[in-house]
């Protein structure tokens, strides 16, 4: 009787999420798999055909999505480590500062809640070149610099708007990470002489080893799936040297309507984003153990 | 207590956090000084220090906002996004809620395995199905409306865990105790659950928040009609439009984030939470 | 057939190789006040639960004035529960807390407030009124909960462990005020403790279980003089029976140091012929220390060094080691002894108890 009851009130309570996850994220991704193996083109759906995999052949053949992966891989070996680091650093710097805690949280927290299309637009403004860097940069006898209208430049000069933005939400993940840390572990170590450097290696970093993987994995998600600030700056310009793995879905789906093609490359990006969490898992499954067995103690 | 080497160590650390701070700071420093100034004076006080400094109140102060409040439809963008806002989060706490709740407190059949999924769709790229989604919604008809807006993006996977993770610790005893009060599991939801994780359900909502107002992706294509779009992509139209001075961009990217900073300043303790939240989600 | 009777009820878990309760029957009649008593994991609390509803029962029939309740959903049984947490709503008021359920049972708005401020008043919560739990100290929340279960008239009282996160003096005061409010209200209670001194002070009857068996039912007295077996005897009554290995011959009977006691006549009659190894057990109250009884039972005075001695007043603990055991002797503040010093005492003979080695039963 019971049994029976908790599973109606059980789908009851979980049905709606249910019905629109299956229509709006289930069913999508399975259409997207099967898609990808098609060349269905959105204005002429009835002249679809199977296609095997030559959506993959021909996407890792085609030059503007190597041009963009290329790119994307760029924007991640910049915007990862100093992202990571820099939060990492930040938050310690934080930490250790006893007055004025507050201010400095909030002011390297403000760029975060900022948006993506604002911070764009006002960057856009300040890498602009009679812009206010190009004005201070001139008063160290730095030339005027193209910034994102230079096709050198366009990819650097966003991937570091990206981590002035996005750095202050790794350093509240760090600072939540520092506060955990048991108190008594530094007070043991006081006890036993143990030097400022010697207790960040032997103490924080050993704790915070798993938010660090977690904060990695996640930038690099993050770096990976750019979009929105290249397509407002840049327009994936000057002459492609901007353009992301993202950012040609998006364009082969809804500009070009090839959802055949847009589906194979939502594919590999999907794979090569699953591969990275898991692997993050991986490397945190300590961690996680260690969890359980807290729980099962606990309980 | 503190040695002399120490109070020195410390001078110094904050000297040099200001300053990074600063550093950290001048472009939406810049931004809000400037958004007071006409274009001739944006320029002229690009060589000084008064690039940071706003014009001293008079006449001609708000001009750049008049411009964009009155002569523009940015008003009306706002008044959209809010009300988009208000409706993702009404819908979000109780479709994500009560899912969440389910899987942390309901034996229905497959609840790990579902709970599980949940937690692989957290990883799932949203940018890969928003093609399929507007092929979608197109289909339904339901380009510029507000269903097809709102419709996709109320289940959250990660409100759902978030949900779950709090009401797992929910006393169940409290439950049983209803039980003989006479409330059913409905009422018992939205009178004893939502209530009792105030905490919880404020993060979710001011992160929803966050989403529908900074969003950019999706309501850039469900939204063509002027009368529907978001403050995000009616900025665009604005910024994207020759006539529109520098100043008045800079006063209708302030503007559009005054909310946020508001929001921020109301509920920073939430939104601190959940972030940090996400960094022990895997814990 | 009585106000609640309980046939055969057994509780197992889905996935468990074993039963949490077997065979659980008893009988309740209006207006008692039953404890169940027993050390943690006995199945206790599962039972009180199954009474509530929130376990489904295995197999076996529960009756509640004459009505078989298995099936019935938890707040058709007419019950009100006190739980060990307390329970509370933590974001109501006191008076909200105590109103919630008569407001969703639809009781008339004035009839509501009648009832709440009397249990209000009963139970002197005036002050805390519109104070939310959190405000509240652990004696007062326990009251909400309990004005909670009584505003709702309800037939049958449960109450799970509800003293048990109180500190040792408000315990005390509590136990007083559940046992007036029984008084006063006459309605049928069922109270899960695991504390024997609980159970004994404010039980009609006592149900003892272990490992979801019940080892007795009875009232306080009896179980503290005729315990049903070991287990009884060894739980209830502070501090613990002293339980010591012996063989008896004849009349003689041998503790395992070689110590030897004389029992009576009507003792080895008790035994009715058992002969052997068996187990004694004598509480520590039933240890004499003064010369009228060690002039009583002269022929049989043993001695003993004493190790440690617990002092509380108006009685002492004095543990020695005697017959290879432990054992611990209840004196009166007059035969109070340092360690290190040797005492003479005997054994009250009608006040031994008998068990057997194998089964633990007790043999009279």
């Amino acid at each position: 009787m019971k049994k029976k009851s908790n599973s109606i009130l059980g789908m009851a309570f979980f049905g709606p999420a249910l019905v629109l996850m299956t229509v709006f994220l289930f069913i999508p991704m399975i259409l997207t798999l099967i898609y990808s193996f098609t060349d269905y083109f959105a204005l002429n759906p009835k002249l679809t055909h199977f296609v095997g995999l030559e959506n993959f052949s021909t996407i890792f053949k085609d030059d503007l999505f190597t041009t963009a992966f290329g790119n994307t891989v760029k924007f991640v070996l910049i915007i990862v480590p100093l992202q990571t680091l820099g939060a990492l650093g930040l938050a310690l710097l934080i930490n250790k500062v006893t007055v004025c805690k507050k201010y400095f949280k909030v002011a390297f927290f403000i760029p975060v809640v900022m948006s993506l299309a604002v911070v764009s637009n006002l960057w856009m403004q300040i890498y602009s070149p009679e812009g206010i860097l190009n004005t201070i940069l001139s008063h160290f006898g730095i030339d005027a610099q193209p910034f994102i209208y230079g096709a050198n430049q366009a990819l650097p000069s966003i991937a570091l708007m990206s981590v002035w933005q996005g750095v202050g939400y790794q350093m509240i993940i760090f600072l939540g990470g520092l506060q955990a840390i048991n108190p008594a572990l530094y007070e043991a170590a006081e006890m036993d002489h143990a030097s400022g450097w010697s207790k960040f290696k032997n103490i924080t970093l050993p704790e915070l080893k798993p938010l660090c993987v977690f904060v990695f994995i996640t930038v690099t998600i993050g770096a990976f799936r750019m979009i929105v600030q290249p397509m407002v700056m840049t327009g994936g310009g000057p002459s492609h040297s901007t353009y992301t793995i993202v950012y040609d879905i998006y364009e082969t789906g809804t500009v070009n309507w090839e959802i055949g093609l847009a589906s194979a490359m939502a594919i590999v990006f999907t794979v090569f984003v699953v591969i990275l969490t898991m692997i993050q898992t991986f490397l945190t499954k300590d961690k996680e153990e260690k969890h359980e067995n807290k729980k099962a103690k606990n309980r | 207590m503190k040695t002399k080497k120490q109070k020195i160590a410390n001078g110094i650390l904050v000297a040099v956090m200001l300053v990074l701070s600063l550093f950290f700071l001048f472009p939406v420093i810049w931004m809000i000084a400037n958004s007071f100034k006409p274009d001739a004076a944006i320029t002229a006080d690009m060589n000084s220090v008064s690039a940071f400094i706003p014009p001293a109140p008079g006449k001609g102060f708000f001009d750049n906002y008049k411009e964009i409040l009155f002569n523009t439809r940015f008003l009306r963008f706002m008044a959209n996004t809010l009300f988009y806002a208000a409706i993702m989060i009404v819908a979000g706490v109780i479709v994500n809620g009560l899912a969440g709740y389910a899987l942390a407190k309901i034996k229905f059949p497959f609840r790990e395995r579902w709970l599980a999924i949940i937690m692989m769709l957290m990883i799932i790229p949203t940018e890969t199905i928003i093609t399929i989604n507007f092929m979608f919604v197109s289909k339904m008809g339901l380009l510029n409306t507000v269903f097809g807006y709102v419709l996709p993006m109320i289940v959250n996977p990660f409100n759902i865990f978030l949900f779950r993770q709090v009401f797992v610790s929910l006393p169940d005893d409290v439950w049983e105790a209803a039980q003989l009060d006479h409330c059913n599991p409905v009422k018992y939801f939205f009178t004893m659950v939502l209530p009792m994780s105030k905490t919880v359900v404020a993060t979710v909502s001011v992160f929803t928040f966050l989403n529908v107002w900074n969003d950019y992706l999706w309501p850039s294509l469900v939204f063509t009609s002027s009368d529907l779009l978001t403050a995000q992509i009616g900025l665009n139209s604005i910024t994207s439009n020759d006539n529109t001075t520098m100043g008045q961009t800079l006063a209708v990217i302030t503007l559009i984030t005054i909310p946020v900073i508001i929001i921020y300043a109301l509920f920073s303790k939430q939104i601190v939470e959940g972030v940090v939240s996400t960094g022990s989600k895997e814990g | 057939m009585s106000f609640i009777e309980m046939k055969n009820i057994c509780k197992k878990y889905a996935g468990a190789d074993k039963n949490s309760v077997t065979d659980f029957s008893l009988s309740v009649e209006e207006g008692e006040f039953i404890a169940f008593v027993g050390p943690s994991g006995c199945g206790k609390s599962t039972t009180l639960r199954m009474i509530a509803g929130f376990e489904e029962i295995t197999s076996g029939d529960f009756y509640i004035d004459g009505k078989r309740m298995n099936a019935v959903l938890p707040r058709d049984r007419g019950i009100s529960m006190v739980f060990q947490n307390y329970a509370l709503y933590p974001h109501m008021t006191v008076e909200k807390n105590i109103s919630y359920g008569l407001k969703n049972m639809k009781v008339p708005a004035a009839e509501i407030k009648k009832k709440v401020d009397w249990a209000i008043d009963i139970l002197g919560l005036s002050e805390y009124r519109y104070r939310k739990p959190k405000n509240l100290s652990g004696g007062q929340r326990q009251r909400v909960a309990l004005g909670r279960a009584i505003v709702k008239d309800q037939k049958l009282f449960l109450m799970d462990e509800p003293l048990s996160n109180l500190d040792a003096k408000l315990r005390v005061s509590m136990r007083s005020e559940i046992s007036k409010l029984h008084r006063q209200l006459g309605s049928t209670t069922i109270y899960v403790t695991h504390d024997q001194v609980e159970a004994m002070t404010m039980a009609d009857r006592i149900v003892i279980m272990k490992d979801g068996v019940i080892q007795q039912v009875g009232k306080p007295m009896d179980l503290y003089e005729h315990p049903a077996n070991k287990f009884v005897a060894g739980f209830i009554g502070s501090p613990q029976m002293n339980f010591y290995e012996v063989k008896v011959a004849g009349n003689t009977m041998t503790f395992s140091d070689g110590s030897k006691m004389q029992l009576p006549e009507s003792v080895v009659t008790s035994l009715n012929g058992r002969q052997g190894t068996l187990v004694l057990g004598i509480r520590g109250e039933d240890i004499k220390l003064d010369p009228q009884n060690l002039d009583l039972y002269k022929d049989n005075i043993m001695s003993a060094t004493v190790d440690s001695v617990e002092v509380m007043g108006n009685e002492n603990n004095l543990y020695f080691n005697f017959g290879g055991t432990a054992s611990v002797a209840r004196v009166s503040k007059y035969e109070i002894s340092k360690p290190g010093d040797t005492i003479d005492f005997a054994f009250v003979p009608s006040r031994m108890h008998f068990f057997d080695t194998q089964t633990e039963e007790s043999l009279f």
